[in-house]
């Protein structure tokens, strides 16, 4: 048996022109090694698109290379991930499991308030596979906690278990804030667990459940991801043993300046002390700076410059991180590493509980606010007037709340 | 029932007939019973004083010599013989203490005796209006008079008394693990976080009741190293956070070796213990014996429970080289959101349950420390570190070897809104200034004499009198001596298991829907 398992593909990510296609093309670079591979099957285990609704050119070029693996008989089975889905419950994924380009393995029913799900049998391997989809803010750990584990446990065969959550004892430092879940709400005893969501390539044998594995994306996906991870990829998983491909789209040269007791001059000149010798042909250019400078603020430091030297220098993108660059004045500005969604989970939880409705738990309460506010900060889509706009948001709307605008 | 037995309608137990201040003496009604430790109410020019009973002696108008001579002649002779009548004769004298005097809805300590022949009459919810509920409230136990419960809930503030340290201590079996479980019980959910390192895994209740039952059990977290349970953490730390002084108090380093712990730190950073083992070099050659090397080789291995076979290492336990890289900061997190995180410590060696609990310990510390630096300590809530056998690590012969995170705690943690609460059965262990430092104890039965004596002479409220009291407190009776209650506060805790109980015949489920369900 031979299968891929590639996770947080998160097509249509960068919004950057530039990098816009970068995620499709990763996507595609991989459907193509796991083509020359020939994997019996493919998984996908969730975030598949950045968005519920992703671009028409995206989605074209998704759609084929689906098309591309059903001609060819290579079956994807996947769980939608916590960007997958509109907080109306609505995903373009279903649109395509429905025209038969891959299966959503979250299947089941409800028993007694109780999730009881069923195994999908790849026919060529007979490898039993199941899962259960991610939701924003870790919200799936309540299916998790009411999941039915005696017929999971006990079937028999080559059983893999899709998931897309982070998992408290396997996460690394660096994600110590991301909200994740205990190991233990994993059914044991499967052979596989393939992850999603964590931005890490990890691959462990764990005593009592067995290999569990997250491939990182498909290409990172964002300025530390590109730092940290340098390029996407993910694994090729035969007879038991994951082997980890990368996706390389573009080379990434990292220039990272401690800029303590410097002037905004004094960085350009060590900025160009390190690129003047340097060719960056296809290369991601991430430039890092941090500290207090001596004097001036962040924005004298002339970037224009800079940019343009490494795109003379044929660079394929320029990008700078300089939000741990203070100036003396201003030192006492805090900053937070965390991402968007953190800070938001975490400033929802702060304030919950203040509005006293019948029948609103906190965790309702919870999943409210947080959708209320992708429905509202969702985007116009092509082709939509603002009319269809406005009425499938006030649709939405009323579906959360469950009322009728 | 005649009219002098009723004082306003209420029950006359004793009249006080002599005695001085913090020595009042009653006389007992007969057929009435006044106990040990029970609170009486007598008027007085300035309101109402409660008192409390902490010793009875016989009284009797016959001569010492007539009453052996009545006894003989009953025992010896079959002879009934009587002086006066029999309500008259023999009779119980009380002494007792004024613990505060009650005026209205407040209560201020004592500052006269009550009037000569004021009845001393049992005590009523009523008298009690006074206590009042504080502003965090942490449900201790309902108020006791003797062996009698009243029904007058007994409240501490959290904040306070969790900040400013808590002692519990008692002889075995007396009810310490119940209180423990009845305080962690009563402050879930009520945004104090508690860390307990729990050496018998008594208090999740992963076979028996225990918080696992608790309606707001989203608020506790339980770590385990074998088997946890569902939605449970596997505890699994990695061995990279691990820092030499984070054994400062668990384990006895030489000076030499804690030289060699300190410069492998230095030179090989998050990776010093696997340089240790693996027996790295230093940029700057040799520096320390073969024998010491080997010594500290030997004690990490059984510290960590590691193994090193054919140049390997192997993580037998919860120390572990590729996972638990954000445990401690997990565990943290839960602390500094309310949270109580439950350690089960129970296969653990001694060293080892020390080590998990200086790791959280100094990590929220640090933490707290750093918010009050920033300002924002005001935002957090109160951290307590329950600790069973206290003395292991606030031990007066643990501490001549150096301070520990904990007992920096016991002496700085206050002002970082940081406590501990510590249990145990020979507090006389403890230093005398940390024990002065522990503002609330709630003791339980301790029948050692040294034992009461450490609590009597470190007591925020003068105890000098309770030895008695505190020598006959039944399971489940506790005495509350703290600075933030009024007066030294007899309380019966309630039994656990009816708590849960309780609770389990009222609970429902909540309902998930599955929506996205194919």
């Amino acid at each position: 048996m031979k299968f891929a398992h590639m996770a947080d593909c998160h097509i249509g990510s960068w919004r950057d022109p530039k990098l816009r296609d970068t995620s499709t093309l990763a996507f595609c670079k991989a459907i193509d090694k796991c083509v020359t591979e020939k994997v019996d099957f493919i998984l996908i285990a969730g975030d598949l698109f950045n968005t519920s609704f992703p671009r028409l050119d995206n989605l074209k070029a998704v759609v084929t290379k689906f098309k591309q693996l059903k001609d060819l008989e290579i079956p994807v089975y996947i769980v939608p991930g916590s960007h997958d889905y509109s907080p109306s419950g609505k995903t373009i994924l279903d649109v395509l499991e429905e025209a038969g380009l891959f299966i959503n393995v979250f299947k089941g029913s409800v028993e007694d308030g109780k999730l009881k799900l069923n195994f999908t049998t790849d026919k060529k391997t007979g490898a039993k596979i199941t899962g259960i989809l991610g939701k924003r803010g870790a919200l799936e750990k309540t299916y998790y906690e009411k999941l039915i584990l005696d017929n999971l446990e006990k079937e028999e065969g080559y059983k893999i278990f899709l998931f897309h959550s982070g998992i408290d004892e396997l996460k690394p430092k660096e994600m110590e804030n991301i909200i994740s879940q205990p190991l233990s709400l994993l059914p044991k005893g499967f052979d596989y667990y393939a992850g999603g969501h964590v931005h890490i390539v990890d691959d462990k044998q764990i005593e009592g459940y067995g290999k569990i594995t997250y491939p990182g994306p498909l290409f990172p996906n964002s300025f530390a991801e590109l730092e940290k991870l340098e390029r996407g990829g993910f694994f090729i998983v035969e007879d038991g043993n994951a082997r980890w491909e990368p996706i390389q789209i573009y080379n990434v040269e990292k220039i990272n300046i401690d800029c303590n007791h410097l002037t905004p001059e004094e960085i350009k000149n060590q900025i160009f002390e390190k690129i003047k010798n340097k060719e960056f042909n296809n290369t991601v250019v991430l430039i890092r700076l941090l500290g207090t400078l001596e004097s001036g603020k962040p924005s004298d430091i002339d970037f224009k410059e800079i940019f343009n030297f490494l795109y003379g220098k044929s660079a394929y993108f320029v990008m700078k991180s300089s939000h741990a660059l203070v100036s003396k004045e201003f030192e006492e500005i805090k900053t937070d590493a965390r991402n968007v969604e953190d800070i938001e989970s975490f400033l929802i939880k702060e304030h919950l509980g203040q509005i006293k409705l019948e029948n609103l738990t906190l965790e309702k309460e919870e999943e409210l606010i947080k959708n209320l506010m992708k429905i509202l900060s969702a985007e116009k889509q092509e082709g939509e007037t603002v009319p269809d706009f406005e009425r499938r948001v006030k649709e939405e709307v009323g579906r959360v709340l469950e009322i009728e605008l | 029932m005649p009219y002098s037995l009723l004082l306003g309608g209420m029950m006359v137990k004793g009249q006080v007939i002599s005695g001085e201040f913090g020595k009042i003496i009653a006389r007992q009604k007969a057929n009435e019973n006044i106990e040990i430790g029970e609170l009486l109410i007598a008027e007085s020019s300035d309101g109402k004083i409660l008192m409390q009973v902490y010793d009875l002696v016989y009284g009797s108008q016959i001569s010492q010599q007539n009453l052996e001579m009545i006894s003989g002649m009953r025992l010896e002779e079959n002879t009934e013989f009587e002086l006066f009548d029999a309500n008259l004769r023999n009779y119980m004298l009380a002494m007792m203490k004024s613990l505060v005097t009650i005026k209205g809805k407040n209560a201020f300590v004592s500052k006269s005796l009550p009037g000569f022949f004021s009845e001393a009459r049992e005590i009523k919810e009523d008298d009690l209006s006074f206590l009042t509920k504080p502003k965090n409230p942490l449900f201790v136990g309902n108020l006791r008079s003797g062996s009698k419960i009243l029904d007058v809930p007994i409240y501490l503030d959290g904040e306070k008394v969790f900040s400013h340290h808590i002692l519990i201590a008692g002889t075995t079996g007396r009810g310490k693990s119940v209180l423990v479980s009845d305080l962690l019980w009563n402050s879930a959910g009520r945004g104090f976080g508690i860390l307990v390192l729990d050496p018998h895994d008594e208090y999740y209740g992963r076979n028996k009741a225990g918080l696992k039952e608790h309606p707001n059990k989203e608020n506790i977290a339980y770590y385990t190293s074998r088997n946890a349970p569902i939605g449970t953490n596997t505890l699994r730390i990695s061995l990279d956070i691990i820092k030499p002084h984070h054994f400062d108090g668990v384990a006895d380093f030489s000076d030499a070796q804690r030289q060699c712990l300190n410069l492998y730190s230095k030179e090989h950073g998050d990776k010093w213990i696997e340089a240790i083992i693996l027996e790295k070099d230093l940029k700057i050659g040799k520096v320390f014996k073969d024998d010491t090397m080997a010594v500290v080789r030997r004690r990490l291995l059984y510290l960590l429970d590691l193994e090193f076979l054919n140049n390997q290492l192997f993580c037998n336990g919860i120390f572990q080289l590729n996972s638990g890289f954000a445990t401690i900061s997990g565990i943290c997190r839960h602390l500094e959101e309310g949270r109580i995180a439950i350690i089960d410590t129970s296969n653990f060696s001694g060293a080892a349950e020390l080590l998990v609990g200086s790791l959280i310990a100094n990590e929220v510390f640090n933490k707290y420390k750093n918010y009050k630096m920033n300002g924002n300590l005001q935002n957090k809530p109160v951290i307590s570190i329950v600790l069973e056998e206290a003395p292991r690590v606030l031990g007066k012969e643990i501490l001549e070897a150096g301070p520990n995170i904990f007992s920096t705690i016991a002496r700085e943690g206050r002002k970082f809104k940081i406590g501990l609460t510590a249990i145990t059965q020979l507090p006389s262990l403890i230093p005398r200034e940390i024990l002065a430092n522990m503002n609330t104890k709630i003791i339980l039965g301790i029948e050692m004499k040294p034992e009461r004596q450490a609590i009597i002479e470190s007591a925020s409220q003068d105890l000098s009198d309770d030895d008695r009291t505190i020598a006959s407190l039944d399971i489940g009776e506790a005495l509350i001596t703290s600075n933030f209650a009024k007066f030294v506060t007899p309380i019966s805790i309630p039994d656990f298991e009816d708590v849960v109980k309780d609770i389990l015949n009222g609970k429902k489920e909540f309902a998930v829907e599955f929506s996205e369900l194919g």
